[in-house]
């Protein structure tokens, strides 16, 4: 796992990078502490993924707004 | 006597020439014959017996050609001189014919045949000069025929005798006069058909070489088809008959009116036709899309970038749904991965912070002295403390 701290992360990496998590937490044979670690940056990843989203889902709608005033 | 005496001595001669009169009736001892020249107007009056007329193998009549052999001699009776002839004989059809040959040879040869000698003849003439016989029907062809085809033809017309030993000075006088009038462009000889003697003056020579000297345009209309006399030759033009002839010199003024007419009517449709033909081009022109709606085009690509516009929000309103989906589902298997649903319930995870490595998980109070950096993870979260004592 990297450790580049998850805020600074692009949406394609994060996902990317908690896709990787799910995958080695379904695996299993992790330590407690280990898993805990990697759990936590998982809910991270994942927070991030959903603020990415949000804005760019934002930005779409902000944009589509803008149109719809300018042709009305 | 002297001058009997005189034109005694002058001898027996041989004369040609045509006669025009024979004086033989029956009973007398002398026929009193009158020869002509038949291009100039000299005449002499010839002496014979009767049966020499009779012996003739070609019957002899007036107009006939002869050549007559005889000695000059003086009537004293009367003042004049006639020949006593002795022989006479005609000029046959195939004498005739073939001095006609020789002469048509002499005027080939003197290129009065040439065709770069004819004149052309006008389209319209001015006044037509006719020389013809008074009242025949060479006459009557021409000016009936001429006048059918251009009711406004004018002719100054020209009687003489077309046969006989008058025809040829009478023709080269009419001729004349004809070709020094300003006013006629053209001149027609016309006669109708007749037997080779009948035609003869129209080989004369005198007459084909005045023909060819004359400035006016000339056209020969003597006979019927087959008959070629030599003015045919020398002539600017040949006309087979009188009636050919007034074709060739007058147009056909209703033929040329229709001919006219019908030329207006063709341009005229044609030029409908060819403003039809642009109109038609025109319209289709007009009907083509680009024309017809010039906005279309536009509209068109108007159109396209819309949709395209829809497809680019859609797609990308659909690529945010489906990384919705997928961090979701992430999410949820995270959740059932970790120990959120415990965390949930109210339990925590206690850690022990150690010094340069990762938090530990606290599983013992022997592990955590007072005073030990701990951090305590929730729900929703973290925080961080400190062991104050243990509890027992």
């Amino acid at each position: 796992m990297t450790d580049t701290p998850v805020s600074e992360m692009g949406y394609e990496a994060a996902r990317d990078e908690l896709v990787d998590v799910v995958k080695v937490l379904e695996q299993g044979g992790l330590d407690l502490d280990a898993s805990l670690a990697l759990w936590e940056r998982g809910e991270l990843l994942a927070t991030r993924c959903e603020e990415h989203l949000a804005g760019a889902r934002k930005r779409v709608e902000n944009a589509l707004a803008h149109i719809a005033k300018e042709d009305s | 006597m002297k001058v009997a005496g005189w034109i005694d001595r002058l001898g027996s001669v041989w004369v040609e020439g045509q006669l025009t009169q024979i004086n033989a009736r029956p009973g007398t001892r002398t026929a009193f014959l009158v020869l002509r020249d038949p291009s100039a107007d000299m005449s002499l009056s010839v002496t014979c017996s009767p049966q020499l007329l009779d012996r003739s193998p070609v019957p002899l009549t007036e107009g006939a050609r002869v050549i007559l052999y005889g000695k000059l001699s003086f009537y004293t009776g009367r003042g004049t001189v006639s020949l006593r002839a002795t022989d006479i004989r005609a000029v046959g059809v195939g004498e005739l014919l073939a001095r006609i040959e020789r002469l048509r040879a002499l005027l080939a040869a003197e290129g009065l045949f040439d065709p770069r000698l004819k004149r052309p003849l006008p389209f319209l003439p001015r006044t037509i000069g006719l020389i013809t016989a008074r009242a025949s029907a060479a006459e009557r062809d021409v000016l009936t025929v001429a006048h059918r085809r251009w009711p406004a033809v004018r002719f100054a017309v020209e009687h003489t005798p077309v046969q006989g030993p008058t025809a040829v000075p009478a023709i080269l006088s009419a001729l004349e006069r004809l070709d020094a009038d300003e006013g006629v462009d053209v001149i027609v000889l016309a006669r109708g058909g007749g037997s080779v003697e009948d035609l003869l003056p129209f080989s004369d020579e005198a007459l084909c070489r005045a023909i060819s000297k004359a400035t006016t345009p000339i056209v020969s209309a003597i006979g019927h088809e087959p008959d070629s006399p030599l003015s045919d030759h020398v002539a600017d033009l040949r006309a087979a008959t009188p009636t050919d002839a007034a074709k060739l010199v007058v147009p056909d003024a209703v033929a040329e009116r229709n001919l006219v007419a019908d030329l207006r009517l063709r341009t005229a449709a044609a030029l409908r036709n060819w403003v039809a033909r642009e109109a038609r081009g025109l319209e289709m022109i007009r009907h083509r899309p680009v024309l017809a709606d010039p906005v279309a085009g536009i509209d068109q690509r108007g159109e396209e970038i819309e949709r395209l516009v829809d497809a680019g929000r859609r797609d990308v309103l659909r690529e945010l749904a489906k990384q919705d989906t997928l961090v979701l589902h992430l999410r949820a298997r995270l959740q059932t991965l970790g120990p959120a649903a415990t965390l949930a319930r109210g339990y925590a995870v206690v850690q022990r912070m150690v010094a340069g490595g990762d938090p530990e998980v606290l599983r013992s109070v022997e592990d955590a002295p007072p005073g030990t950096q701990i951090r305590v993870r929730v729900a929703d979260g973290a925080v961080t403390a400190a062991v104050m004592g243990k509890v027992r």
